[in-house]
């Protein structure tokens, strides 16, 4: 980073103003990176692996915030796809309701949960480590329970908007006009993950990721300077929260409602150990951890393959990530990346 | 409303939630390690004594043994091998690690076995009952209350009178001056793993026995015994048998309050998060992170 961002007569130092200059080798690798893969993906996959590269983006939303969570801050949040269907209920309750264009109802979701992220997170701002991540878990458990007896709505009557037993008059959510197709959806998730992408590097490298910094490395320090911890860590929550919830109302888009099998305590748990294998390093590691989370198990289901080796190739791959690799996939591509190109601008200027 | 006969159940379920809850209370408080393998050690467990009675057609008490043996053989060469080489991480760490254990098992279990087929472990004490105040207990409830009890016990004598649990608390209170005085850490550590395997390997075949025999199930205890043993902040034997048994109680009562009974398995998940709002995480050894 030796750019500098200048506003004006006064130099400025990255990360002061909103990120710094904007085209920074950082930032043009989001945009290339993303646009490649999604574009690659929208090109050949059909049908089933579209439907679970959707998918998959969405996991990168939600992963987006589980990794800033533990890579700013070491908070292990274990509940991260139960927010996920937090904000897809509050997603499809607005939508129920008020039938509002589809970016207002995928911002419902996101504030939805932000806020529910921000009230689980307030309690928990007094723990740290192990029981957090236990409180978390807690939570996700609590939230299985909660949703299997409530279900999302589906466009009845009443606050939880259910229809009975028959299911026949079932409402779908619709999906907005732009993106109505599978690929145009699908180009639209993708935007929405390099969006998301942008607002997380830009917390991370401006005043809020000091903040986070800090507090991580000693609270007591943190407060001696002048950091509000309560509220930079609530605000980390809401972030994280509000990524989840995005993630949520882009699920309920896509398939129009939501299954409330689809949120139990292993699937939280699951999206914690993708981050650690993608690594929170770099940005290219939640980006590549999401995928994988949907990717495995995708594949395993097109080979029908029982889909518990799933869960034997993710232990595995989480034991060798915390004893060999702790930088994470990301970690590894992006120091190979960097290598690779410090060879090539010797080789020219030699 | 007639709640005791829901009480009674509890009993048994109470019973394997404070077995689970001490055998996890136990290795956390010598090692810092909460094992959410816990759960899938069960499962192993179970299935090995299932397997070799039903299809092996080894005599059951000999399956049970051998599949207790083999949990405990695997928590101990965990300990012994992968645990050692992760004692310098921190404590979420090196749960998350045990967590990628519990997958391995998971997958390779149900893999194996398959989900979500009905099959239980048959004990010889299932017909046998006792009636108390006009409920019908089976006798397997009270076995699983008995060994709880026991084993419970017999853990807390280990600790107070035995060599090694006098090396296992003063590695409770504090790891690097226990090694600089000549405890031998990973020897210690290891068999706590032993005792926490061999813990996970009852209540894994009981668990089996008074619910079902399924994979993900039986590895799941291992998150209602977390709930329990927070109730007793991870430190406290005693706290952790209450906790245990109150967690299994309200699991069980709440059945038989139609209100609530949709809710009832998050019981144990609700008491233990009131239980850290409230009460707080306290100076226990959570405090020294």
């Amino acid at each position: 980073m030796t750019e500098l961002g200048k506003t004006g007569a006064y130099p400025v130092a990255v990360g002061t103003s909103l990120g710094g200059a904007l085209f920074i080798p950082r930032n043009v690798a989001i945009v290339v990176v993303v646009s490649a893969v999604t574009a690659l993906i929208a090109l050949t996959a059909g049908g089933f692996w579209l439907s679970n590269f959707t998918q998959a983006y969405c996991i990168v939303l939600a992963l987006l915030g589980c990794a800033l969570l533990y890579g700013q801050l070491g908070l292990v949040s274990l509940c991260q796809w139960a927010l996920v269907g937090a904000g897809g209920w509050v997603a499809l309750r607005v939508y129920h309701s008020f039938h509002p264009p589809f970016v207002v109802t995928i911002l419902a979701g996101g504030v939805g949960a932000s806020v529910i992220g921000m009230l689980w997170g307030l309690p928990a701002l007094r723990m740290r480590g192990l029981y957090l991540a236990l409180v978390t878990l807690m939570l996700a458990g609590a939230f299985q329970v909660l949703i299997s007896v409530t279900s999302f709505p589906v466009g009845g009557p009443g606050f939880l908007g259910q229809v009975g037993m028959s299911g026949n008059d079932r409402v779908m959510m619709a999906r907005p006009i732009f993106a109505s197709s599978d690929t145009a959806y699908f180009l639209f998730v993708g935007f929405m993950v390099m969006l998301a992408i942008f607002l997380v590097e830009t917390h991370r490298r401006s005043k809020p990721g000091r903040a986070w910094a800090l507090i991580r490395k000693n609270e007591q320090m943190a407060m001696a300077s002048g950091v509000h911890i309560v509220f930079y860590k609530a605000w980390a929550f809401a972030l994280s929260g509000f990524l989840a919830g995005v993630a949520g109302a882009l699920m309920a888009g896509l398939f129009g409602q939501l299954d409330d099998s689809a949120f139990a305590p292993t699937d939280s748990i699951t999206i914690f150990i993708g981050t650690l294998l993608g690594g929170t390093g770099v940005w290219l590691g939640p980006f590549l951890g999401g995928i994988l989370t949907r990717f495995i198990p995708a594949l395993l289901i097109d080979y029908n393959v029982n889909s518990y080796v799933g869960l034997l190739f993710f232990g595995m791959a989480l034991t060798h990530a915390l004893t060999q690799a702790p930088e994470g996939l990301g970690g590894q591509l992006t120091a190979l990346a960097e290598r690779l190109y410090e060879k090539f601008k010797r080789r020219r200027t030699s | 409303m007639n709640l005791l006969p829901f009480v009674a159940s509890g009993i048994g379920l109470g019973g394997i939630y404070a077995l689970a809850s001490v055998g996890l209370v136990i290795l956390y408080r010598a090692s810092g390690t909460l094992n959410f393998a816990f759960g899938a050690f069960g499962a192993l467990s179970a299935f090995l004594a299932w397997d070799l009675s039903n299809n092996g057609g080894v005599p059951p008490p000999i399956a049970w043994l051998f599949g207790i043996a083999a949990s405990t053989g695997l928590a101990y060469a965990y300990g012994r091998i992968v645990a050692p080489r992760m004692a310098h991480r921190d404590r979420v760490v090196r749960a998350v690690a045990t967590l990628g254990l519990a997958l391995i098992i998971l997958g390779a279990l149900a893999w194996y076995y398959g989900v979500g087929i009905a099959r239980r472990i048959p004990l010889p004490t299932d017909r046998d009952f006792i009636v108390l105040f006009g409920v019908r207990i089976s006798a397997t409830r009270l076995v699983a209350l008995g060994i709880a009890l026991l084993m419970a016990v017999g853990v807390g004598l280990l600790l107070s009178r035995t060599r090694i649990g006098l090396a296992m608390r003063a590695l409770a209170s504090d790891r690097k001056i226990s090694a600089t005085i000549g405890i031998q850490v990973t020897r210690i550590d290891s068999f706590a793993w032993l005792v926490n395997g061999a813990f996970a390997g009852i209540a894994g075949i009981l668990l089996a026995n008074l619910n079902r025999l399924d994979p993900p199930f039986l590895t799941f205890l291992v998150i209602p015994a977390i709930a329990s043993a927070i109730l007793g902040r991870l430190s406290s034997l005693p706290g952790a048998f209450i906790g245990g048994m109150a967690a299994g109680m309200i699991e069980a009562v709440l059945t038989g309050v139609p209100e609530v009974s949709h809710f009832r398995s998050a019981g144990p998940y609700v008491a233990a998060l009131l239980f850290l709002t409230v009460v707080g995480t306290g100076q226990g050894v959570g405090a020294r992170e």
